[in-house]
């Protein structure tokens, strides 16, 4: 979710809020007797308002469970997962008068910094990431299928390099084996021995980057230094196989972005692998905590 | 067909339509560690139970008079069975601790906890905030008799009132003549004649201070032994004659001046040219004893002086003759020498720095001792606060005269040389910079005097050991004894 216009009604309510709870906190901090306490009335009503966020915040998850549920726009939960979220941490430290505590209230604290400093952290990426995945991966698909479209770009590598060679050969073999996906006598059959630098080049470079082997095929990954390997690839083989060879470079270039599609992803969703978890156990001790604090 | 002219509908085929039915690797490791966080944090919590120890929900560290039972929550949040709330309770305190009230007459006695208030880590339980006792000071109410004390002091800084001492302006009730002024002036004759500077320290120092005096003398005071003191000095410096939270340091008054200590090496007790030594200095009848004494013994070893030549005017050019006097018995030479004696004594000596009374008739059970007079009591005040504690000991980082601002000036015994209020609260102010300026800093809330014993109920090993609840038995039943 982009932090844009879209944003202002609850950034303005969340910074309302925030300054209330300044003005309501500071005198409150300065003149109590013993300093500010989650024990007394103002620094109770500071604890259930931020743990009531919390829950806010965390029942995000149990609505994108229930999308069809009329609880209100998934985006406006987001939003309000996002600001009172985030609202919750300088109202706990009012709860607690900035102080940590006992084991569990310095869990707590310490699992909110870590649950908001990640929200944030989340945030700016969901902000800023999808522009670079819109402008870096234009053959963007679906994170799931990833793994099935680098297992098609394969199978359409071989089948393009076995239609360039001969018709009895490995790869035209294992092609004429596959249900009739291509029609090997579209292409032109050139002589063995002038595409044996397509194979070399095939077998060498282009399949183990486009299987994922270790160690081979790696220059591909530099766009730059593909387009020169392909450059000079050209300049070894017939003209009429100068297409194949682009066919093949569509593939590299294709196989580069859903790398980068890859990664772009885990950016963008492997800080939740910390910030869910942790919510959850935060919610959980800090139910603990509200019982076990009301009974001491 | 080229790849370049592939159609939207052949890319689209490539996508597999049953993806979602698999379960996605990110979201099934984010489930897997969510459930591991929820399952850690209930294996944590129940760990804790397991061991019945609670001390995972504290609010925070306790002082460190509490220390030994920081993981006993037991100790002071005493269970009740049936009670939801288990704050700590006063007789949770009040089990170990006896908190004799402030006053008699008070009309409201604050909970242990309103004003030690516990798991905020290191500090002084004892240092109580302000508003614990301007909770009552600022507009104080009494029960019975209206208060004679200040009614409305909200703070140190705000409302509290000039000392008592000074604010009456009564003075000062010592009968010792004593001229600050003149025993602080430059050149005055030491024991051997030689000039002197007097300072502060030469007379004044705290009590039990371990140092050679510059200016005694006499066996009665050898150095660094404190000298036997009249019963209402040694009570008025008692640290549990006011309501003390801790004990108050033995050097933090000023200890009493002394004679043998103070002032003999100056103002030696001479009585007669036949003696290098002084008179004890002790009351009229004991000077008395020793006078006869004295002279008794000198006319049994030396009878050639009953024989005393009386001389008049002595001219040198013109000598007079000389009738000698002779007296006898020896008793009567005794006694005109000890009554020049005690003329020299009373008239003079004693009365430079004591306040002498009429010579009264002798008591009916001595009929032979002479009229002898009575030196006035010197009332010296040991403790100028009764309310309130001072100790000298912690302010040596400053000058006397930074505090006692009118001691080199004062010619007066009646002058009072308290410092006053404001003085202190040049450093005893709010603020990074000031020192201590909460009310516990001088005043006490709990009555001491009043103190009563109370019975422990842990035995160490609970304590220091395991986690055995000595309550346990006594919950059911409603709670600790």
């Amino acid at each position: 979710m982009r932090i844009d216009e879209s944003q202002r009604n609850w950034a303005v309510a969340a910074i309302l809020i925030f300054v209330v709870a300044l003005v309501v906190y500071l005198p409150y901090a300065a003149h109590s007797a013993h300093g500010p306490s989650g024990a007394s009335p103002l620094g109770l009503a500071f604890g259930i308002v931020g743990f009531s966020f919390m829950i806010f915040a965390g029942l995000l998850g149990a609505r994108k469970k229930v999308p069809v549920w009329r609880v209100g726009r998934a985006q406006a939960w987001m939003r309000g997962h996002l600001w009172l979220g985030l609202l919750s941490l300088p109202l706990i430290f009012f709860h607690g008068g900035f102080r940590f505590g006992g084991p569990l209230t310095a869990a707590l604290m310490v699992l909110l910094i870590i649950v908001v400093a990640s929200g944030l952290f989340g945030a700016a990426l969901q902000h800023f990431v999808p522009n670079t995945m819109t402008s870096e991966v234009p053959l963007e698909t679906i994170f799931e299928q990833i793994e099935h479209v680098r297992g098609q770009l394969l199978d359409e590598a071989d089948d393009f390099v076995a239609g360039v060679t001969a018709p009895n050969g490995p790869l035209a073999v294992a092609a004429a084996a596959r249900a009739a996906a291509v029609a090997t006598e579209e292409l032109p059959i050139v002589s063995e021995e002038s595409v044996a630098p397509l194979n070399l080049f095939y077998e060498r470079e282009m399949r183990p980057f486009l299987r994922h082997e270790r160690g081979k095929g790696e220059s591909l990954l530099d766009r730059a230094k593909s387009r020169v390997m392909f450059t000079a690839l050209r300049t070894l083989l017939p003209l009429e196989v100068h297409d194949t060879v682009k066919d093949l470079e569509e593939i590299c270039e294709e196989e580069r972005q859903l790398r980068r599609q890859s990664k772009l992803h885990h950016v963008l969703h492997d800080w939740l692998l910390i910030h869910v978890p942790l919510s959850l156990a935060l919610l959980l001790l800090g139910a603990v905590h509200a019982v076990m604090a009301l009974r001491y | 067909m080229p790849r370049s002219q592939r159609t939207t509908k052949s890319v689209a085929k490539r996508i597999d339509l049953n993806y979602f039915k698999r379960p996605h690797p990110l979201r099934r490791l984010r489930f897997i560690l969510s459930i591991a966080a929820l399952a850690l944090a209930v294996v944590w919590l129940a760990g804790f139970g397991l061991a019945r120890n609670s001390f995972v929900y504290t609010a925070g560290k306790v002082s460190p008079a509490h220390a030994v039972v920081s993981r006993k929550c037991f100790a002071c949040h005493i269970e009740r069975a049936g009670k939801f709330r288990e704050t700590a309770i006063d007789r949770g305190c009040l089990s170990c601790h006896d908190g004799p009230i402030h006053h008699a007459n008070q009309i409201f006695t604050p909970k242990c906890g309103s004003c030690h208030v516990e798991h905020r880590g290191q500090i002084r339980l004892a240092a109580a905030a302000t508003e614990s006792c301007t909770q009552c000071h600022a507009d104080l109410e009494t029960a019975g008799t209206p208060t004679t004390f200040y009614r409305h002091i909200t703070g140190f800084g705000a409302g509290h009132p000039e000392f008592a001492v000074l604010r009456s302006g009564e003075p000062d009730p010592g009968t010792i003549k004593l001229n600050h002024f003149v025993h602080l002036k430059a050149g005055l004759k030491g024991p051997h004649g030689e000039p002197v500077q007097l300072d502060c320290e030469d007379c004044h120092r705290a009590n039990q201070a371990n140092q050679q005096w510059a200016y005694a003398i006499g066996p009665d005071a050898p150095p660094g032994e404190t000298p036997k003191l009249p019963a209402a000095v040694t009570a008025s410096l008692s640290p549990y004659r006011i309501k003390p939270p801790t004990m108050v340091g033995a050097r933090a008054y000023m200890g009493p001046i002394l004679y043998a200590r103070q002032c003999a090496a100056c103002h030696p007790l001479q009585f007669d040219k036949r003696f290098t030594e002084s008179v004890p200095h002790d009351t009229p009848e004991i000077v008395h004893a020793y006078l006869v004494k004295k002279f008794s013994d000198y006319i049994a070893a030396h009878p050639a002086e009953l024989r005393e030549p009386i001389s008049t005017v002595a001219l040198p050019a013109k000598p007079v003759p000389v009738s000698p006097r002779v007296y006898s018995p020896p008793e009567q030479w005794v006694n005109a020498k000890v009554a020049d004696a005690e003329a020299l004594l009373w008239g003079k000596t004693c009365k430079q720095c004591h306040t002498m009374l009429a010579a009264q008739a002798a008591p009916a059970a001595q009929p032979s001792l002479p009229a002898l007079p009575k030196v006035a009591e010197s009332k010296i005040t040991a403790r100028w606060f009764p309310h309130a504690m001072f100790d000298h000991n912690q302010h040596r980082l400053v000058t006397c005269e930074s505090c006692h601002v009118r001691a080199r000036t004062s010619q007066n015994t009646a002058d009072v040389l308290v410092p006053s209020v404001h003085v202190c609260a040049e450093c005893h102010h709010t603020g990074s910079a000031g020192a201590e300026s909460r009310c516990f800093e001088c005043h006490i809330y709990h009555d001491w005097r009043n103190e009563k014993e109370v019975t422990s109920r842990f035995p160490l090993a609970d304590i220091v050991g395991g986690a055995k609840r000595p309550g346990d038995e006594e919950n059911s039943s409603g709670g600790a004894k």
